[in-house]
This record gives structure tokens, C-alpha cells and sequence, in this order.
């Protein structure tokens, strides 16, 4: 089997001056792109790091980023991207639990890392360098990359995706009717595995790259004035993002007619959105996925057609990709609704190896069965006779917001951990499509702090420089006490009710 | 209730806080407003103003303190 890197360098050799990423209107092309990351592999190389030792990459979503990630799996090794609005300590705790080889900075780091580092300059001279072309064939099972989302703790989780596992899921991906190169959106960061549905199936289908960074997305004066000189003809994003477009009454068909496909993943695709989108955009279609990181992405699809919002006031999640299958975790499942609701369980060549030196975590979640790999998603589901999945909410205090997944107990471990804080604990709040639209904290202040504005922006300013910004809740709500269970926990269920009457 | 006491009821919704003394509090500075509650703040405006929002214009330096979000509102009239 061809490997990615084949397929994407093939591309550049045939047709090198096809464009390959739109990188704030400068257009690389796919020679150009081979160049850099050819010149990236030869560097590393030469460094003579440890085989196969994974290698961070600090980036924002730019040519260069992608160039890095492909100049490390050339040269042999796994990219970690981490984002460059991630906190200071999120990234020392990466590098702890990672023990990366090398540290690669596309823009310049907040703060010096132990590990041997590649700043901004020295990685763009490496671009430059005229190389012969590197690749270091991998092992089909040899880590490509690793994503790190939330742990409960505070420990983030390395999730190893390889080589197999993003070639099942770039095949499924080319197997929908996409265009010919298509122009797919790249808006979500590369730290969040979101970015992986545009990246991979555009560079293997000599498509380009259209990014959207997060500095244009800010605000919407911006976000609009950039959006309509995008070309773009795949969308991929969050449901929350879109929502956020089409606040403007000109996202439709008619201001923007490339528009074609539009690929919706990484939180619930509520019906209202759906809808809204299938009006202002009629001929296009639209696809719902369903997918937790530790299986590359995606592993469910459904195109939402108007018979679909027809017949669910809550939308599928789709159908198992073709290699894939999808059960109930025996002994979860639960009638409810006259249907058999339980954990659902992912079982294919696209489901992880497991998390990063962190062989316990991996042990509760992930097992083999029958050969093949299988993850325990925590997410709780029906299956229908015909294979139809429908999403039912968590099994645990994990939840999704704006596309991100938080560990409630990993906000309310950073929020207990804070000196102005006595005592906290996050608390989602819901909105009637069963999509959380606030997370909020309820506090008692540490002796001496009052509950108001002014403490509020203190535990901010506190929270902003140890967790990710996301993570953060947006309101807090000050009381004297929390009300307690029997066994002397936090009532976060009875909290969670009262936010949610 | 007038617009100034809807837009504070609206960002007290939102955030958790009463901005009634604190209206040049810098809302995006402080965190206390992120990408996704400012469409929340643009669809209730919408939905309890009626007020038509004009995204394409949304300069977060026009609409980052309640002071100046309740005087769009009141220009919006």
C-alpha cells in the first residue's frame, strides 16, 4: 500500500505548481511544499534522534505547520501539535508526559522547554535547505501522529494515532463523491484532531488548504471580511462555527456558490442548524460524523437530507464507516424510549494504539477483540436494526462545547486548585437541543474574598495561565456553601438540575 | 423595560455578572465574553430588541464594554 507521504510527494512531482495550501492569501504550491518538508527530513536526520521518539511541534495553522508535520514523518517521526494558544503549563505537562526528541516552533515559544529546541528561524532556514528527497518508509502500526486532548486530572492524554489508522480514515474519506482537488476549509487548530478531516483527504486528493486562522475568526468583522475570498468548496468545521456564520444573512448559496459539501463533526449537529443550512444552501450537501479522537476523527457519517430532518427531531450520527463496526458495550445497555440505549464501542483499523505512556488509561478504554482494536467511548448510543447510530449524551461528566471536549472534573481540578477558590465545581448548562451552550462554576470563595466582578476577573486571570482557554467557564456563580451528597461529594447532579430547570 | 435595562439583562444572563456600576468594563479584554457568546449576545439583541445585527460590522472595539453595546442598541432605534 502507498503510504500518505507517497501520495502527497507523487502529487508534487506530477504537478508541482499546483496549489497546496492558501496560507493568508500567499498560494504554496505542492513542489514548494515538498521542498520544505524534504528539507525539514534531511535536518532531523542529520540530528540523529532517537528512532521513531515523537517530535512537538508549536504551531498556528500556517503552510509552515503543515510543512513541519510532513518533514517529521518523512525523517521518521510523530508530530505532536500543540497550539500556540495553549497555556504555558499545558505545554510543559505535554512535554513531560511526551518526552519529545526535538521541540519544533513554527512562531516563537512562550517559554524555554528543556527539551532541545528548533526555533521559528533556524526551522524556516531548515525549509530553505536544498535537499534530496527523505522518506522513511513507515510501519503500518508506527505513530504519524499524536493528538493531546483532556484528562481528569489535569493530565492530559496523548492519543497515538498511526499510520494505518489515518489511512483507513483518509480512504473512507475520499470513498464520499468530494470534488475534483477540492478546497477544503482548514479553520479548526491542528491540536484539535477536527483539522485531520481537512489536511489529509485534501493533500492526498491535490487539493489546497484554505485557512481560515484563528487571528480572522476573533471577531466577526473580520471572519466576514475574510470568508467570502476564501475558495473554498468543502466546509469542514464544528456546528458551533457555522453557527457563527450564519448569523450573517449573506452566508448563503448565492454569495457563496463554490460551496458544494459541507462536513460537520466534533459536537452535536443540532436539527435547527441543519435546517437553516440545508435552506440557505439547497443544492449542497451535508454530512453529519460522529467521532472521538482515539479513532482518527471520524468513524460514523450521514447525509443530512430533507428527509432525514423529516424524520428526527434529533439528528443520526450516521452509519459505521464500511470497516468499522460499532456495538453496545455488553452490559451497559438500558431501555429508554423503548430503545436499547448503552456505551457505545468502536471496534476497526482506525481505533488508536492507545495513549502515550500512559499504559493504565489506555487499559480501561481500549481492548482487542477479535484482532482488531476496540475503544470504549464513554458516549452513550442506539444502534437501529439497519445500523442507523444515534448519539444519547455521555456516560461520565465529559462534555462537548463549541466542538471541544472537557473533563468536568479536570475544570473542577484546576478551579479547586486556585488560591482565591475554596471550594468549586464546573456545571454545564443546556440548551433545548440538548447542546451545552454555558459551562458555569459555582464557587465559594477562599476567607477573605468576596463573590463579585472583581474576584471573578481574579480567578480568570489566574485560570488563563494554567488551562486552556476553552476550559474556562464563563460564569461564575458565587455561594456560601455547596450542597453536598450523602457520601459528602459535591452534588453536581442536583447542581446540574437546578442550572438546567 | 427600556434597552439599557434589556442589554443588561441580556449580558447578566450571559456572563453571571451585573454590570449596572461597572458599564466600561472591557468585556473581551476580561474574558467575560467569547466568539461563541457574542452570538449569543447578537441573537438576543435580535430576539428581545429586534434589533438587526449587522455581523459584517461587528467591530469588537465598537461592542467591547456594555456602555457602548447599550448604545447600539439605542442608536439601533
Amino acid at each position: 500500500m502507498k503510504s500518505l507521504i507517497q501520495m502527497i510527494d507523487e502529487i508534487a512531482l506530477s504537478h508541482p505548481d499546483w496549489p497546496a495550501v492558501n496560507d493568508r492569501g500567499v498560494i504554496k504550491t505542492y513542489g514548494e511544499l515538498k521542498a520544505a518538508s524534504d528539507g525539514i527530513a534531511a535536518s532531523l536526520m542529520a540530528r540523529q534522534l532517537p528512532a521513531k521518539a515523537p517530535l512537538l511541534v508549536y504551531t498556528d495553522q500556517s503552510f509552515a505547520a503543515i510543512a513541519t508535520f510532513l518533514g517529521c514523518v518523512k525523517a521518521g517521526h510523530a508530530y505532536i501539535p500543540v497550539d500556540s494558544h495553549s497555556p504555558n503549563d499545558r505545554l510543559t505537562m505535554i512535554e513531560a508526559i511526551a518526552h519529545p526528541a526535538l521541540v519544533l516552533a513554527t512562531i516563537p515559544l512562550p517559554l524555554a522547554l528543556k527539551t532541545p529546541t528548533v526555533e521559528a528561524s533556524a526551522l524556516a532556514a531548515m525549509m530553505q535547505e536544498k535537499a534530496a528527497a527523505h522518506n522513511v518508509a513507515l510501519a503500518a502500526d508506527d505513530n504519524f501522529y499524536i493528538i493531546f486532548t483532556s484528562g481528569t486530572t489535569g493530565q492530559p492524554k496523548g492519543v497515538q494515532i498511526s499510520h494505518a489508522n489515518l489511512i483507513s480514515f483518509v480512504a473512507w474519506m475520499a470513498s464520499f463523491d468530494l470534488p475534483r482537488r477540492p478546497r477544503f476549509l482548514a479553520q479548526a487548530p491542528f491540536s484539535f484532531d477536527l483539522s485531520v478531516m481537512s489536511l489529509y483527504p485534501t493533500l492526498t486528493a491535490g487539493g489546497c488548504l484554505q485557512i481560515l486562522p484563528k487571528e480572522k475568526t476573533d471577531n466577526l468583522k473580520t471572519l466576514f471580511e475574510t470568508l467570502p475570498h476564501l475558495p473554498v468548496d468543502v466546509w469542514v468545521s464544528t456546528p458551533s462555527f457555522v453557527d457563527i456564520c450564519l448569523l450573517s444573512p449573506l452566508f448563503d448559496a448565492v454569495h457563496y456558490p463554490a460551496l458544494k459539501q459541507f462536513y460537520f463533526c466534533g459536537e452535536e449537529l443540532t436539527h435547527a442548524t441543519a435546517e437553516k443550512l440545508r435552506a440557505r444552501f439547497p443544492q449542497a450537501k451535508l454530512y453529519n460524523t460522529y467521532g472521538p479522537t482515539e479513532a482518527t476523527v471520524a468513524v460514523t457519517a450521514i447525509e443530512i437530507t430533507d428527509q432525514v430532518l423529516a424524520d428526527y427531531a434529533r439528528l443520526p450520527i450516521g452509519y459505521a464507516k464500511p470497516d468499522t463496526t460499532m456495538t453496545l458495550v455488553p452490559g451497559t445497555a438500558r431501555e429508554q424510549d423503548d430503545q436499547q440505549v448503552g456505551e457505545l464501542e468502536i471496534i476497526g483499523p482506525s481505533v488508536s494504539k492507545g495513549y502515550l505512556n500512559r499504559p493504565e488509561k489506555t487499559a480501561a478504554a481500549f481492548a482487542n477483540t477479535h484482532g482488531l482494536r476496540g475503544y470504549r467511548t464513554g458516549d452513550l448510543g442506539y444502534i437501529a436494526e439497519d445500523g442507523l447510530i444515534f448519539y444519547r449524551g455521555r456516560t461520565d461528566f465529559q462534555i462537548k462545547l463549541n466542538g471541544y471536549r472537557i473533563e468536568l472534573e479536570e475544570v473542577d481540578h484546576y478551579l479547586n486548585q486556585a488560591p482565591m477558590i475554596r471550594q468549586a465545581v464546573a456545571v454545564p448548562k443546556y440548551n433545548a437541543e440538548h447542546k451545552v451552550q454555558q459551562m458555569l462554576a459555582y464557587v465559594v470563595p477562599a476567607p477573605g474574598e468576596e463573590g463579585g466582578l472583581a474576584l471573578t476577573k481574579k480567578i480568570r486571570t489566574h485560570l488563563q495561565g494554567v488551562m486552556m482557554p476553552y476550559m474556562i467557564p464563563q460564569r461564575f456563580i458565587y455561594r456560601d456553601t455547596l450542597p453536598l451528597t450523602q457520601n459528602g461529594k459535591v452534588a453536581v447532579k442536583a447542581l446540574i438540575s437546578e442550572v438546567n430547570a | 423595560m427600556d434597552k439599557k435595562a434589556t442589554v443588561l439583562s441580556i449580558l447578566n444572563d450571559l456572563t453571571g455578572e451585573d454590570f449596572t456600576n461597572n458599564l466600561d468594563e472591557d468585556l473581551f479584554d476580561s474574558g467575560l465574553l467569547d466568539s461563541m457568546d457574542t452570538v449569543q449576545l447578537l441573537l438576543q439583541l435580535q430576539a428581545q430588541l429586534g434589533m438587526a445585527v449587522p455581523v459584517s460590522e461587528f467591530d469588537r472595539s465598537q461592542w467591547n464594554t456594555p456602555a457602548k453595546i447599550i448604545k447600539q442598541a439605542e442608536d439601533a432605534a
